[in-house]
């Protein structure tokens, strides 16, 4: 199997807060190699967001970084100049935001910012640099490139929108595709057709695209793997199809049962989480998961569990996931 | 059942935003059509869902149900009541509750969550039902604890400020609820907690509920009965377990295929709806979903289709219909 492309390794982040430091991610590994696509999903407050600023080395001021690092090019990107960190970001780690209207400048046309996205490419001129752009707008399904180039951002529908923010961030052939709730703020049809563009576009593309959701559809439409976040952990891992199927830690079996998505009949009480997220200012001793858990025993509570192996590359962070 | 809340043919019609010169121009100004001819009715304690994409009219339908927006044609009429004036909306409004789409931006950021719960009953003078400990009796009634009332809406989550929409709805005991997007941007696990919510008012109050939404997981289990609006018209309508197995409008069909299925063994190679829903100043000719149905033919570019009762409990708007009903039920031989 190939080298990982990207790798987090032991990742913890800490904000600096009134009531002291939150650990919002607290030693989360993963990795994703070329051609593979990646999810992570968590509802509010798992990290997922804090993660998503290291891959792109964009963390808050009051982040920390407490343990570990991301590993890239065979360098801790966390670690290296904000020069350095300038350019690898949009050059080999690229971004798709949640909402597109926020990724581009109101104020100048699409392909005006298209053109400066390309700035780090050098012995290309302007309009083959705008060729370039109008051939990428293309390539996502815009149906006129060219007039698109020509337009504000306010000036495309939601669709359209999330299409020329892919277009943007493909523009400069990253290693890595980094996408935020790529189709939370659009239409189901709409959130079809960017699963679709997304999938097709992974044909010809051989980094790794890490998607980072609350929704288990989309991961579950585009994912070769998946890893799910509860409190700033990581706590289960493995194929998409292995922890969709048959998942082993009580959170991921929680989530899974809750999403009106997988409940075929009609009921008249759906399945929730009973219970909180654990204060991450004093994270738990034991498993942060035993307060919501159905299966807690006193050890979860007093002991944090093992990363334990319960299949194939399928993991979960639970004392009781081997039956 | 006996229906609540009734929408006969109503049309809504704006102004459209004309550039320069054109304002100029004699004749009448251009006119964009946002509703046209919709029916719709909400039964006494029933859970009715209404689902479409964005620019579809949801919203403005909502809105205009609430005496938010007038409407150009056609009539409303609450409780049996015909609803036009002013007063009659006033009416309305006290015993019809809107949740808005934004919880957290339908809430004022400098007040604390108990002054603004209580609002609805200081608008419209009545004296509050639990004299000081009404917001308290409120928060609980949605599943709040006391101490919420002394906060300010930032410091709620997305899943409680969504509770105190429901508490602020339910102030002056309405008999229907009309919400719109209640789950749009909640975690799974939370969503599911507001529509149990909602579900167990209507259990326990009688309450009838209108939800607006283009989740269709959300439509499927919680209600009754489901609309499907496009572009300001009725594409169609039944009971939700009838509509979801055996969709007759293509644009149903269409949307139901769209779903992103949380199962990687069932994942879709073709694409479910091509295109965008259409401007609402650039209407189709004929029906107007015609420009994205995979089954349009040169009629349905042409004529408009009339509104046809399969069953008394289903209306489908489409000139193919019958065929596709043959289809369907041929398809579904197996399961």
């Amino acid at each position: 199997m190939s080298e990982p492309l990207l790798k987090v390794d032991d990742l913890s982040i800490a904000y600096a807060s009134e009531e002291g430091a939150l650990q919002a991610l607290r030693h989360a590994t993963l990795e994703a190699r070329a051609g593979e696509a990646i999810g992570i999903v968590g509802e509010s407050g798992c990290g997922k967001s804090t993660l998503a600023s290291a891959l792109i080395t964009l963390l808050a001021r009051n982040a920390r970084v407490t343990s570990g690092g991301v590993r890239f090019g065979g360098k801790d990107i966390l670690a290296v100049s904000d020069e350095e960190q300038r350019r690898i970001r949009g050059r080999h780690i690229a971004m798709i935001f949640q909402d597109p209207m926020t990724s581009f400048n109101p104020v100048l046309t699409i392909g005006e910012q298209l053109v400066d996205f390309q700035d780090q490419r050098e012995g290309l001129s302007k309009s083959d640099k705008r060729r370039a752009a109008a051939a990428m707008l293309k390539r996502v399904g815009i149906p006129d490139p060219e007039r698109c180039l020509g337009r504000y951002v306010h000036e495309l529908s939601g669709g359209m929108r999330q299409r020329a923010a892919i277009a943007a961030a493909l523009l400069m052939a990253p290693q890595v595709l980094v996408a935020d709730e790529p189709t939370t703020a659009l239409d189901v049809t709409m959130e079809a057709q960017i699963i679709h563009l997304l999938r097709a576009l992974r044909q010809d593309y051989n980094g790794a695209i890490v998607i980072i959701t609350h929704h288990l559809g989309l991961v579950g439409e585009l994912c070769d793997r998946v890893y799910v976040m509860y409190a700033g952990e990581v706590v289960e891992e493995g194929s998409t199809d292995d922890v969709y199927h048959s998942p082993r830690h009580p959170y991921t079996q929680a989530l899974i049962a809750c999403d009106p998505a997988n409940i075929h009949d009609q009921t008249p009480v759906l399945p929730t989480i009973p219970g909180r997220l654990p204060d991450l200012v004093n994270p738990p001793q034991g498993c942060s998961f035993a307060a919501r858990c159905a299966r807690a025993t006193d050890h979860c509570r007093s002991v944090a569990p093992p990363h334990v192996e319960v299949g194939s590359r399928h993991f979960a962070r639970c004392h009781e996931a081997l039956p | 059942m006996s229906a609540l809340y009734e929408v006969e043919n109503v049309s809504l019609d704006l102004a459209a935003p004309s550039a320069g010169l054109q304002r100029l121009l004699p004749g009448p100004a251009p006119r964009m059509t946002i509703l046209s001819n919709l029916s719709l009715s909400v039964g006494q304690g029933e859970m009715l869902g209404l689902v479409g994409e964005s620019g579809s009219g949801k919203s403005t339908l909502a809105r205009a149900m609430m005496g938010l927006v007038k409407i150009t044609e056609g009539n409303l009429r609450f409780e049996g009541q015909p609803v036009r004036s002013r007063a009659d909306f006033v009416k309305v409004r006290q015993g019809a509750a809107l949740m808005f789409q934004d919880a957290v931006a339908s809430l004022s950021p400098r007040r604390k969550v108990a002054a603004q719960i209580i609002e609805p009953f200081q608008i419209n003078g009545v004296p509050l039902p639990d004299g000081e400990k009404t917001p308290l009796a409120m928060l609980e009634r949605v599943g709040l604890p006391p101490a919420l009332a002394q906060r300010y809406p930032h410091e709620l989550s997305g899943g409680q400020a969504r509770r105190v929409s429901v508490a602020r709805a339910l102030a002056l005991k309405p008999k229907l609820v009309i919400a719109d997007e209640p789950t749009a941007g909640l975690d799974v696990s939370v969503q599911a907690e507001i529509l149990n919510l909602m579900t167990g008012l209507r259990r326990d109050m009688g309450l009838s509920f209108l939800i607006i939404t283009h989740n269709l997981a959300v439509v499927r289990h919680v209600t009754d009965r489901v609309a499907v609006l496009y572009l300001g018209r009725m594409a169609e309508w039944g009971p939700t377990r009838e509509v979801f197995s055996r969709p007759y409008h293509p644009y149903t069909r269409s949307l139901i295929a769209a779903e992103p299925q949380a199962d990687p063994r069932k994942r879709r190679a073709d694409l479910a709806l091509k295109g965008e829903i259409p401007s609402v100043l650039a209407r189709p000719t004929g029906c107007e979903f015609h420009t994205r149905c995979p089954l349009a033919r040169p009629r349905c570019a042409s004529e408009e289709p009339r509104p046809q009762m399969i069953t008394p409990e289903r209306m489908v708007r489409c000139h193919f219909a019958e065929e596709t009903r043959i289809e369907t039920q041929g398809g579904n031989h197996g399961t």
